[in-house]
C-alpha cells in the first residue's frame, strides 16, 4: 500500500464520521447560509457603493469586480470548510497536547491536519460564490475560449494552494508563539483586501499584496482569466508562484515540527 | 412557625422546581412537528421539599446525579426561583434579597470556577475584597487565617491555570470565604480531587465552621464527605427528600457495609466467595463482595492471603447502592417519577 | 459579621470598579500578543477602504472628498472603531452557555459592571496606541493631520465616549438575548454587517445614496461612529450639525440603556425559570 492510499483511507474513515457528526446540525447549515447570502450582499452594495463614484476600479469594470468578488466568496468557503476546522484548530492542539497524539499516526502529520476535518456545510459558500461568479460572467457579455477556462481552473488552483500556504504559514508560527491564539484573525484581517482587483490599490499596498502577503495571486488572478486580463506568461508566473508558496510552507512546517519534537513537546 | 430570636438559616417549604422540556421525535419529520406545534413535557426536578437548618449546622445533601441537589442548591442560592414553595436564606427570600442578601452567602460550584485563569489567586481575592466591601483590616486577617487553615502557602502566588485541581478548589474556597458568609453553599466540592485535597478541604470546612459558627449545605455524592463533615444528612432522589436525619441512624438502617472490589488472578467459585462476604457482583475475574464494615479489613487480610489476588480496594458502597438499600427503589420508578405529565401546548 | 459596615456606598462602588478594571488590564496583558493581532485586524478595514477611495479620487474630489480628507477621515474611523467596539454579546454568550454566569449572579455586584471595568480597561490603552500610531504617522504623512483645536477636540472626546456608551448598551443588551436564543450574536453580525454602510464605516454617510443616509439618520449607527469621526475630521461645523448630533446620541443612549434594563430584567427571570 502506498502511503498515498493509505492517507486516502485514514481520510475517508475521518470524513465519514464527520459527516455522521454534521448532519445532527442541519440547523447550523441554514444559519449558515443565510450569513454568506447577507455579507455577500454587503459586499455587492459596497462594491456598487464604489461604482456611484467611479465608473471602473482599478481598471475593472463593474461585473468584473462581481466576478472577482464571487471567487473571493469561493475561497472563502474553502478557507471555512477545510483549513479553519482543520490546519486552523493546530494551535490549540499544539496548546492542550493533543498534536501529539496526531504525531503518533503513520500517517504525514501535515496532511492530516490539514484534511482531518470538513465543515461540509460551508461547501455552500464555494458553490454561491462561483454561482455569483458566473452570473456576473454572463453580465459581462464576454465569451469564453477554452483556454480561458482551462486557465480559470488552473490559477483557482493556484489560489487554493496560496491561500492554504498562507494558513500552514501562519498556524507552523503557532508552535513558536504559544500564546497567540487568534493566528487566525491575522489571515482574516489580510484576505479582505482580496475583495478587490489588486490594481485598485495605491502602489504601496498593491506591491505588499503582491510580493510580501501574496493575496493578489488568490483573487486577482483567476478573475483575471475569466475577465480576459489573463496571459499565457502571468498564467505561467501564477502557477510558479503556488507550487513556491506551497514549498515554502512545507520547508516551514518542517522546521517547525522539528523544533516542536526535540523540546519534547 | 414560631416565632425565635435566632430564625434558622436556611428553611426550605415545600420548594419545587417544574421544567418545560420540548419533546421531539427523531427524524426530520420530529423536527417540523416539533417546530409547527412544540410539545412539553414537565419534569419535576426538586418535588415538594420540606426542611430547615440551624445556624452554624453542616448539613450534607446526598443523592446520585440529577437528583435535584443542584436546583436546590440554586434556588437557595437565588439563580433560580421555585415553581412552586418558598426558600428562606439568612433572612432572606433568595430569589429578592438582592445585594444584602448576597452578601450573606457564598456559593461555590465545584466544576466551575470564580479564579480568574490567567493570574494568581491572590488577584481574584483582592476582586473579590472589593466586590463584596471587605475592609482592609479585615482582608488582612482573614486571608492570613485561610492560606493558614488550607495550606495555601505560595499557591497564591502562581497563575491559577498552573494549579492542580486540588490546589484550585482550595484557593476557590479561600476566595469565596474572605467576606465572611454566613451561609456557605458547596456543590460538589470535593468532585475529581485527589485523595489528599479532599481531605484537606473536609478538615478546613470543619475547622471554619468550629471558628465563625458559618451554616454549610453542602452536595456530594462521597459518602466520605458526610462522614467527615455532617452529622446531619439529606438524601435526595427524583427530585424528592427521602430522609432528613442523623448520619448515624441512616448507617444503622443500610447495615453498614463495605464493598471490597476484587481482581483475581485464579478461578474461584462463586460458592468459594461466600465464605468472606454476600458477593454482589460476580464476572471472574472480577468479584464484589458487601461485608459487614467491622470486618472489612479482616475479610480482606484473610482474602489476600487466601486466594491469588491480583488487585483489591475496600469501599464505601455508591451512593445509588446506599439509597437501594435504605429504601429499595427501583429503577421503574425513576420513569414514573420525573415524567409526570406529557402535555400538548399551543405554540406561544 | 456584615462586611460593607463604615464604607460609603460609593467608596464600595470606586473600590469595585478599580479592582475590576485592574483585573482586566492583567489579564489582557496576558494577552496582548492577541491583543495586538486584534488591532491589525481592526485597522485593515479602514486601510483597505481608504486604498480603494484613494484610487478612486485620483482623478479629483469625489463629492468634494479629496484624497486627504477620506485619510483623516478612515484613520478617524480606525480610532473611533477601536475605543466603541464591543464585543461583549460573545462574552455574554459564553457567561451563559458554559454556566459562567452563574457565580457572577451571586456576587453583590450586577455583571454588567464587570463587562463596562473590562471595555475601559481594553479600549484605553488600545485607543492610545491607535491614536500614538496616528500622531506617529502624521509627522510623515501631512494628509492625515488634523489641526489643533482643543474646543473640537474635547467635543470629540466626549462623543467618543457617548458613542462607546451606546454601542456597548447595545452590544450587551443584544448579547443579554442569549439569555433566550443561542443565536444571539448572529443578531450582533446582522448589525455589524449593516453599520458597514448606515455607520459610515465604508465611506462618510454623504457619499452613500441620499435615501439610505436618510434612513441610517434616523438609526443609532450614524453616532456610534460616524458623527465622532465627523467631528475629528472637521466636518461637522455649525452648532446645529452638534447638536442634532449630541441630540441624537443623548436619545439612543436613553433607548438602549432602557433596552437593556428591560432586557435585563426580563432575562434574569427567563433563567430563573429555566436555569442555565
Amino acid at each position: 500500500m502506498t502511503r498515498f492510499t493509505r492517507a486516502m483511507i485514514v481520510l475517508r474513515a475521518f470524513w465519514q464520521l464527520n459527516w455522521l457528526e454534521e448532519l445532527q446540525y442541519r440547523g447550523n447549515f441554514v444559519a449558515s447560509l443565510l450569513g454568506t447570502i447577507f455579507w455577500l450582499v454587503m459586499a455587492m452594495l459596497t462594491v456598487s457603493l464604489f461604482f456611484r463614484h467611479t465608473p471602473q476600479l482599478g481598471g475593472w469594470g463593474y461585473w468584473d469586480v462581481v466576478v472577482l468578488l464571487g471567487i473571493f466568496n469561493a475561497l472563502a468557503g474553502v478557507v471555512e470548510t477545510v483549513l479553519r476546522p482543520g490546519i486552523g484548530h493546530l494551535p490549540t492542539d499544539v496548546r492542550s497536547g493533543a498534536l501529539d497524539l496526531v504525531l503518533v499516526r503513520p500517517v504525514d502529520a501535515q496532511f492530516y491536519v490539514s484534511f482531518r476535518r470538513l465543515d461540509v456545510w460551508r461547501l455552500a459558500d464555494v458553490m454561491l460564490g462561483l454561482a455569483v461568479s458566473g452570473y456576473a460572467f454572463v453580465q459581462t457579455g464576454r465569451a469564453i475560449s477554452a483556454w480561458e477556462l482551462l486557465a480559470f481552473a488552473v490559477t483557482f488552483a493556484v489560489a487554493i494552494a496560496v491561500v492554504y500556504a498562507i494558513w500552514v504559514t501562519l498556524m507552523s508560527l503557532a508552535f513558536w508563539f504559544v500564546a497567540v491564539e487568534n493566528m487566525a484573525a491575522l489571515f482574516d484581517a489580510v484576505f479582505e483586501a482580496a475583495r478587490y482587483p489588486v490594481s485598485a490599490y495605491p502602489g504601496a499596498l498593491r506591491f505588499l499584496f503582491v510580493y510580501l502577503i501574496p493575496i493578489a495571486w488568490t483573487t486577482t488572478i483567476p478573475a483575471s482569466a475569466l475577465t480576459g486580463r489573463l496571459n499565457p506568461a502571468l498564467a505561467t508566473w501564477a502557477a510558479a508562484v503556488g507550487v513556491a508558496a506551497l514549498g515554502a510552507s512545507r520547508v516551514l512546517w518542517r522546521v517547525a515540527l522539528k523544533r516542536y519534537t526535540s523540546a519534547g513537546g | 412557625m414560631h416565632l425565635s430570636p435566632m430564625p434558622s438559616a436556611i428553611v426550605a417549604t415545600e420548594l419545587s422546581k417544574t421544567y418545560d422540556v420540548k419533546v421531539r421525535d427523531p427524524g426530520i419529520k420530529g423536527a417540523l412537528a416539533a417546530l409547527a406545534r412544540p410539545r412539553y413535557r414537565q419534569v419535576r426536578a426538586v418535588d415538594n421539599v420540606s426542611f430547615s437548618i440551624e445556624r452554624g449546622d453542616a448539613v450534607a445533601f446526598l443523592g446520585p446525579n440529577g437528583a435535584g441537589k443542584t436546583t436546590t442548591l440554586k434556588m437557595l442560592t437565588g439563580l433560580l426561583f421555585p415553581t412552586a414553595g418558598k426558600a428562606q436564606v439568612a433572612g432572606y427570600d433568595p430569589w429578592s434579597g438582592g445585594n444584602p442578601f448576597r452578601q450573606r452567602i457564598a456559593f461555590v460550584l465545584g466544576n466551575k470556577q470564580q479564579l480568574l485563569w490567567d493570574l494568581p489567586p491572590e488577584e481574584t481575592f483582592r476582586l473579590n475584597r472589593a466586590i463584596y466591601g471587605v475592609s482592609l483590616a479585615d482582608y488582612t486577617t482573614r486571608r492570613a487565617e485561610l492560606v493558614e487553615l488550607l495550606l495555601l502557602g505560595d499557591l497564591i502566588d502562581k497563575p491559577v491555570r498552573q494549579l492542580s485541581l486540588g490546589e484550585r478548589m482550595k484557593c476557590e474556597l479561600a476566595a469565596a470565604l474572605l467576606h465572611q458568609p454566613e451561609v456557605l453553599f458547596l456543590d460538589e466540592p470535593t468532585l475529581g480531587l485527589d485523595l489528599e485535597a479532599q481531605q484537606t478541604i473536609r478538615t478546613f470546612l470543619g475547622e471554619y465552621r468550629r471558628r465563625h459558627g458559618a451554616t454549610i449545605l453542602l452536595t456530594s455524592h462521597y459518602m466520605a464527605d458526610v462522614t467527615a463533615l455532617a452529622s446531619r444528612v439529606l438524601i435526595i432522589n427524583r427530585g424528592r427528600l427521602l430522609y432528613d436525619g442523623e448520619l448515624s441512624e441512616l448507617v444503622a438502617r443500610i447495615a453498614p457495609i463495605k464493598r471490597i472490589e476484587l481482581v483475581l488472578s485464579e478461578t474461584v467459585s462463586r460458592a468459594r466467595l461466600e465464605e468472606y462476604g454476600t458477593v454482589a457482583h460476580y464476572a471472574p475475574p472480577r468479584a464484589t463482595l458487601e461485608v459487614p464494615r467491622e470486618t472489612a479489613t479482616a475479610a480482606s487480610t484473610r482474602l489476600l492471603t487466601d486466594l491469588d489476588v491480583a488487585d483489591l480496594s475496600i469501599q464505601d458502597p455508591p451512593i445509588e447502592e446506599v439509597i437501594r438499600i435504605a429504601f429499595g427503589e427501583t429503577e421503574q420508578d425513576a420513569e414514573e417519577d420525573t415524567v409526570r405529565t406529557d402535555v400538548q401546548r399551543a405554540p406561544p | 459579621m456584615s462586611p460593607a459596615s463604615s464604607r460609603t456606598p460609593f467608596a464600595t462602588f470606586r473600590d469595585q470598579y478599580a479592582e475590576l478594571m485592574r483585573s482586566a488590564f492583567l489579564v489582557d496583558l496576558q494577552y496582548r500578543a492577541s491583543i495586538a493581532i486584534w488591532l491589525i485586524w481592526g485597522v485593515t478595514e479602514p486601510i483597505i477602504s481608504l486604498g480603494i477611495w484613494w484610487s478612486i479620487a485620483a482623478g479629483g474630489a469625489v463629492d468634494g472628498y479629496t484624497r486627504e480628507d477620506f485619510a483623516r477621515y478612515f484613520f478617524g474611523v480606525a480610532l473611533v472603531n477601536q475605543a466603541t467596539l464591543s464585543w461583549d454579546a460573545w462574552n455574554i454568550d459564553r457567561w451563559i452557555r458554559e454556566g459562567e454566569m452563574n457565580h457572577r449572579l451571586t456576587r453583590p455586584i450586577a455583571p454588567i459592571h464587570e463587562a463596562i471595568a473590562d471595555n475601559v480597561a481594553y479600549k484605553t490603552p488600545t485607543a492610545t496606541i491607535i491614536l500614538t500610531m496616528w500622531i506617529i504617522a502624521s509627522l510623515f504623512w501631512p494628509a492625515v493631520r488634523i489641526p489643533f483645536e482643543p474646543g473640537r477636540w474635547s467635543l470629540a472626546i466626549i462623543a467618543i465616549v457617548l458613542a462607546a456608551a451606546i454601542r456597548f448598551l447595545n452590544g450587551y443588551a443584544t448579547g443579554l438575548l442569549a439569555f433566550w436564543t443561542t443565536r444571539a450574536t448572529a443578531l450582533v453580525e446582522l448589525q455589524f454587517g449593516l453599520s458597514l454602510f448606515l455607520s459610515g464605516r465604508i465611506a462618510p454617510l454623504s457619499l452613500l445614496p441620499p435615501r439610505v443616509a436618510h434612513v441610517a439618520e434616523y438609526l443609532w449607527f450614524p453616532y456610534v461612529l460616524s458623527f465622532p469621526v465627523e467631528i475629528l475630521t472637521g466636518a461637522v461645523t455649525t452648532s446645529e450639525q452638534y447638536l442634532r448630533g449630541f441630540a441624537g446620541q443623548a436619545i439612543w443612549l436613553a433607548i438602549w440603556l432602557a433596552l437593556y434594563l428591560v432586557v435585563w430584567t426580563r432575562g434574569r427571570r427567563h433563567y430563573g425559570a429555566v436555569g442555565g
